[in-house]
């Protein structure tokens, strides 16, 4: 089954959506192993069609259908969307084509968010993108940036401060054990002094000096590690370094810290200066190590910059105000850092009003969204999700989906989830959107009697390749491939006498890390050949407008 | 597991009694009756669906039966006896000794029912090992073949597995060997296939019929999908807001079923014969809370054929023309009274001239 061929594909120029070789792998850890999921899939929906995916689980039905969304970007394969390449197109691009193209997923309640009501997450798309296009007040977009990096220079900086703390505390016993040793201490203070002091003394100290040692060998060892882990970091990232962003970042930050060293370095003059200055000479160094490693990050490299910088400001600052008379600078510092916060608060309530305005401004169409799709919005609006039922929530997804007036809509298996009754709501109601909406649907579902009754096109999935491409009322009279036969025979019939005993379907699917060779289908296929496992088939034309890909199809010719 | 054919079985004893079963459960909002007075009975060898829509009180029915409701805020009356044995009379440590060896549950997710740190020859042998008080050795041979038994290919190898490395179906038949492995004299599957995949689906109902017939243990399988009690079991229920709708054999059922509600489950369904793009028949609207009290025949508001007589007064079940077949209506389908009741909805418009509900979302 394997079918990799486009012989079922249309005029280019006729498609709305258009996949073609299709694959989409997924390495399983550093092994080198592979998940074949999708592997050279192609097909193309005509303006207002519904394309029927159908097949078991593991098929790669979903896959493809995220593939197309780009979540994750097929491995390869080219997906054009009007006319346009999806694959090639970067982040930002492929975000602005998301209103012509959605998704609505299995599980309804999951995939909207619990805390939010009905009114907030139907007028989200909206909202999102009208502030896109009014743009957004640019002190909400400066707080909102810098409100991010704050977070994440709070995050850092408790990193080297796990390094110094060892390193401190060992420098700090050392600093009291030889002051110690000088004034002879422990001979007043213990009331040793009737002992002689080579007895007594040198035990004592030599264990003291062992505690010592034993804490600046730790302290040394975390130093260490301070220094290896984000070399090995470095290492592993060295590829792609983004040096432009950082580096004058790095010079400022370096120049900061050396100047930070040598300033405090003479203030503490007539003090133990040994271990202060080895305190300072560790900060210096740390800062600097730490501020180049998280500099080679690519995504952060910017932000780690200036982070870094900010630290060794604060750390500068830090030592000033040690050093100065305390209160009154105090004072000041405390005073700067209530006004960011207040000023912070302010702007944020700035940006929540204008979301509300637009949440406000969206009202109208929510409620025409939620009407149509038959929720009545005067008690739904201010609910949350978990307080609808499966199907109702499925409904509020594609109110959701709807809202930005998208073309293309990827349905995943949207009614799996659901009882009986309520399926045959949803779906319903989806052949009534398509035809008010004008929409193209990719139908995803495990079960071919929904299928069929939704789809204008029928492709059968197996192991990440088509078996068979047609229309829904052919493929269900005649299946011509063995497998679209086996899921058929697989149905649940409300018919107690239709015996309901299926064939063949005992084996599981084969893993789709080593696919069988030649057609996928052979291990399980009954009328599996010799050639079936040399030979992978290709795509073709059995019948009109049904395309197998099968050596041995049951329909045509070559039937047997 | 041996010596489930000790004593002579009387094909005609009952093997599970369900008498007058009502559950209640206390909410913040009142009492909702989840069950409302339910009896049935399951003769040895059978098989027995329940069907009906989420909320409709399936497994809230097979939970009372089995006693796994929790006692705070659950009130259960009525009786159940397997075998005999009242099950509302038991202690925790009675009921212990009952699950398992009497009576055995199979559940909807087979994930969420196994143990996900433990291995699963453990997790079948688990049964037997506190049960029968067989040696682990015994056991693990005893889980290899009925590992065996349930289709599950490579058993040696799969007994020293995890959950998390079996697919979704290969899960669902270790469920079933773990039910099945100190022999259930009764065997409760609650949508024991509804997360599966329709071909998945085939195989392991079609396991759970071969079990059935081979052990001759009676089934009880719990679904919302009538075309899956359709070729496998012998009578089915249907339930709607707690109670009985409906009872008859199936085959009685599906030719000639008596109660709207049934025939609404019944036309919703999609089905393969059917052109793409047929616009199904829907069941609008929603089950009743079941909170308030209701008046009436808590399907009326749903019904097709329901009239002002539905919303005033509840039927009781009816006996039909075939033994065993009870339902719950006024205006039955397929009867003179149901076609006047059709017939006088569409002329005062409850019904478009398609026959579909007006007025109802």
């Amino acid at each position: 089954m394997a079918g990799t061929g486009k012989a079922h594909l249309r005029d280019p120029e006729r498609t709305l959506l258009r996949a073609e070789d299709l694959v989409v792998e997924f390495p399983i850890g550093s092994t080198g192993a592979k998940v074949h999921a999708v592997s050279g899939i192609s097909i193309d929906l005509v303006e207002g069609e519904t394309l029927g995916l159908v097949g078991e689980s593991g098929c790669g039905k979903s896959t493809t259908g995220k593939a197309i969304m780009a979540i994750p970007k097929p491995t390869s394969g080219s997906i054009k969307l009007d006319q346009v390449e999806l694959t090639s197109l970067d982040d930002e691009a492929l975000r602005r084509t998301r209103p012509v193209l959605q998704m609505i997923f299995q599980d309804p309640i999951s995939a909207l968010n619990p805390r939010r009501t009905v009114r907030d997450i139907i007028a989200e798309p909206l909202v999102v993108w009208w502030e896109e296009e009014e743009g957004r007040p640019a002190t909400s977009v400066l707080f909102e940036r810098y409100g991010r990096l704050f977070q994440r220079v709070a995050a850092i900086i408790t990193k080297p401060l796990r390094y110094l703390m060892p390193l401190a505390f060992a420098a700090l016993v050392l600093w009291i054990l030889s002051e110690a040793v000088e004034q002879r201490a422990w001979e007043g203070a213990l009331g040793w002094t009737q002992l002689p002091a080579q007895i007594i003394g040198f035990p004592v100290l030599a264990a003291l000096v062992a505690i010592g040692a034993v804490l600046l060998a730790m302290g040394l060892l975390w130093l260490g590690l301070a220094f290896i882990v984000p070399f090995g970091v470095v290492s592993k990232v060295l590829g792609n370094v983004s040096p432009a962003v950082g580096l004058g970042a790095a010079a400022f930050a370096t120049a900061t810290s050396v100047f930070m060293v040598w300033r405090t370095w003479n203030s503490f003059a007539g003090r133990p200066a040994w271990v202060l200055r080895f305190h300072l000479i560790a900060i210096a160094a740390i800062v600097v190590i730490w501020f180049v490693s998280s500099l080679l990050k690519p995504s952060r490299a910017g932000a780690s910059g200036i982070a870094a910088a900010l630290l060794a400001v604060v750390v500068l600052q830090a030592f000033y105000l040690a050093g100065l008379d305390g209160v009154p600078k105090l004072g000041v510092f405390v005073l700067s850092a209530v006004i960011d916060v207040v000023l912070f608060r302010l702007v944020r309530k700035q940006a929540a009003l204008r979301a509300d305005e637009l949440r406000a401004r969206a009202e109208p169409k929510v409620r025409e969204m939620l009407e149509t799709v038959g929720i009545n919005p005067d008690t739904a609006l201010d609910r949350k999700p978990y307080e609808f039922s499966g199907g109702q929530a499925q409904r509020l997804s594609i109110a959701r989906a709807l809202i930005l007036d998208p073309k293309v809509i990827i349905c995943d298996e949207p009614v799996s989830a659901l009882d009986v009754s309520v399926q045959a709501q949803i779906l319903n109601l989806l052949e009534e959107m398509k035809a008010r909406y004008g929409l193209t649907l990719v139908f995803i579902a495990h079960d071919l009697a929904v299928v069929k009754n939704v789809s204008d096109r029928v492709a059968v999935m197996y192991l990440g390749k088509i078996c068979e491409v047609a229309r829904p009322d052919e493929l269900f009279a005649n299946p011509a491939h063995p497998y679209s036969q086996l899921l058929l025979s697989a149905i649940p019939h409300p018919d107690p006498l239709i015996e309901a005993h299926v064939t063949q379907v005992a084996a599981d699917l084969p893993s789709p890390v080593d696919p069988p060779s030649g057609c996928r289908f052979r291990t399980r296929c009954p009328l599996a050949q010799e050639r079936c496992a040399s030979e992978e088939p290709e795509i073709r034309e059995v019948a009109p407008e049904q395309f197998v890909a099968c050596h041995f199809p049951l329909v045509g010719e070559a039937a047997q | 597991m041996t010596d489930t054919n000790g004593d002579t079985p009387d094909d005609h004893a009952p093997v599970l009694v369900v008498k007058n079963l009502t559950t209640t459960f206390a909410t913040p909002r009142g009492p909702l009756t989840a069950v409302d007075d339910v009896s049935f009975t399951l003769r040895r060898g059978t098989a027995l669906g329940i069907v009906g829509e989420s909320g409709s009180g399936k497994s809230v029915t097979a939970r009372s039966i089995m006693r796994l409701l929790p006692k705070s805020n659950v009130t259960t009356s009525g009786e159940v006896s397997i075998n005999g044995i009242d099950m509302m009379a038991l202690s925790p440590k009675e009921l212990r000794a009952m699950w398992g060896p009497e009576v055995a549950m199979v559940f909807q997710d087979p994930l969420g029912s196994l143990n996900p740190v433990m291995r699963i020859g453990d997790q079948v042998a688990e049964g037997l090992r506190i049960h029968h008080k067989v040696s682990r050795k015994e056991a693990r041979a005893t889980a290899l073949q009925l590992l065996r038994s349930v289709g599950i290919p490579s058993p040696q190898t799969r007994l020293d597995e995890y959950p998390h490395q079996l697919s979704g179906g290969m899960r669902q038949r270790v469920v079933i060997a773990i039910a099945l492995s100190c022999g259930p004299k009764l065997l409760i599957a609650d949508e024991p296939t509804t997360a599966l995949d329709v071909t998945v689906q085939a195989q392991i109902l079609d396991l759970l019929s071969d079990q059935q017939s081979e052990r001759h243990m009676p089934l009880v399988l719990i679904t919302h999908d009538l075309g899956v009690v359709a070729g496998r079991t012998q009578e089915v229920i249907v339930m709607y807001a707690g109670r009985i709708m409906e009872r008859a054999r199936t085959p009685v059922l599906f030719r000639d079923m008596k109660m709207p509600y049934t025939e609404a489950l019944f036309r919703s369904i999609p089905k393969v014969e059917y052109p793409s793009h047929t616009k199904l028949a829907i069941i609008p609207g929603r089950p009743p809370t079941m909170v308030e009290p209701i008046r009436g025949c808590r399907f009326a508001p749903r019904c097709r054929y329901a009239q002002p007589r539905c919303l005033e007064e509840e039927p009781e079940l009816t006996p039909a023309v075939d033994r065993d077949h009870v339902y719950r209506c006024f205006y039955p389908v397929g009867t003179p009274e149901g076609e006047q009741a059709l017939e006088i909805n569409r002329s005062n418009g409850r019904l478009t001239p398609e026959g579909e509900l007006t007025g109802v979302s």
